[in-house]
């Protein structure tokens, strides 16, 4: 059976924590389509270039994401300063890495760009591209993170169901 | 025995240096891309190479073939630890003289195994 692409998404996220972030999340199902995009402070993007086109996005708040560059890096997270944009940039890389891996065995196969990272307080990540679009939520302990795909072919999720049907 | 990090990403150096602490390591040295790397190569001796892929001023496969054309470091071992990981980048890896391949994200028992492997060769 083939494993579908948000499956496939969901798997890459939670082994890039479960090896590298040594963090346990768990997915809270996927929110679709025309969802509003989270509010994060901190924003990890990588581009998969191919066909069709996409964007890998990873969301979090400051807190979240010095929790994650603490684990990694295996420091305190009072100590964790310049280190944090590098450090979601990596986790950004390897969940968009590891997807584009996956998609590869089963057909698709995309060049990944370098990761972009985004921080402030008061901005919004807006693609100029249409297409498909899914948002997974991720809880872990006590932060919620978001993992977005938005892939330039509106049909580029075989097999999904839509939440917008 | 001494590794030298090449790794733009300051985070996966600092991971891959404490994977290696955890494994009974302690020499490292670090660079920020292969030209760095070379210039570390030039001046210290090592027993392997652990490298990224992409990454900017000199990427790690011309950091590999650099490596391969010195007299000093030509037989050191590489392994190349990466997201890039289709078959098709990992010949081109091998071609370009890696030695062994660790796809990110890794445990500490897939990097214990891959050192394990290049020196049982």
């Amino acid at each position: 059976m083939i494993p579908s692409v948000i499956d496939t998404l969901s798997q890459a996220t939670q082994d890039v924590f479960e090896t590298m972030v040594f963090r346990e999340i768990s997915c809270e199902g996927q929110i679709d389509a025309e969802a509003l995009r989270p509010q994060a402070n901190v924003v990890g993007t990588v581009g998969l270039a191919g066909s069709p086109n996409g964007l890998v996005t990873f969301y979090t708040s400051f807190a979240a994401a010095r929790d994650i560059a603490s684990a990694m890096l295996g420091m305190p997270a009072g100590d964790v300063n310049g280190e944090l944009t590098d450090a979601i940039g990596e986790v950004t890389n390897m969940i968009a890495g590891s997807f584009r891996t996956r998609m590869a065995e089963i057909g698709d196969a995309w060049t990944i760009t370098i990761p972009t990272v985004a921080i402030g307080s008061d901005f919004t990540i807006k693609p100029l591209v249409s297409g498909r679009r899914v948002l997974l939520p991720f809880r872990m302990e006590a932060h919620q993170i978001f993992v977005e795909l938005l892939l330039t072919d509106a049909d580029a999720f075989p097999g999904e169901t839509r939440g917008d049907e | 025995m001494r590794f030298l990090i090449v790794d733009d990403s300051s985070t996966m150096r600092r991971i891959i240096i404490n994977t290696l602490t955890k494994l009974g390591h302690d020499d490292f040295l670090e660079a920020a891309n292969g030209r760095e790397g070379i210039d570390r190569l030039s001046a210290s001796s090592v027993d392997m190479i652990i490298t990224d892929w992409n990454m900017p001023e000199m990427n790690g496969l011309e950091f590999v073939r650099a490596v391969r054309a010195t007299d000093a470091a030509k037989d050191v071992p590489v392994l190349m630890v990466t997201t890039n990981a289709a078959k098709d980048d990992i010949v081109e890896a091998l071609q370009a003289g890696v030695t062994n391949y660790v796809v990110k994200p890794f445990t500490a028992d897939t990097i214990r195994e891959k050192i394990d492997a290049v020196f049982a060769k």
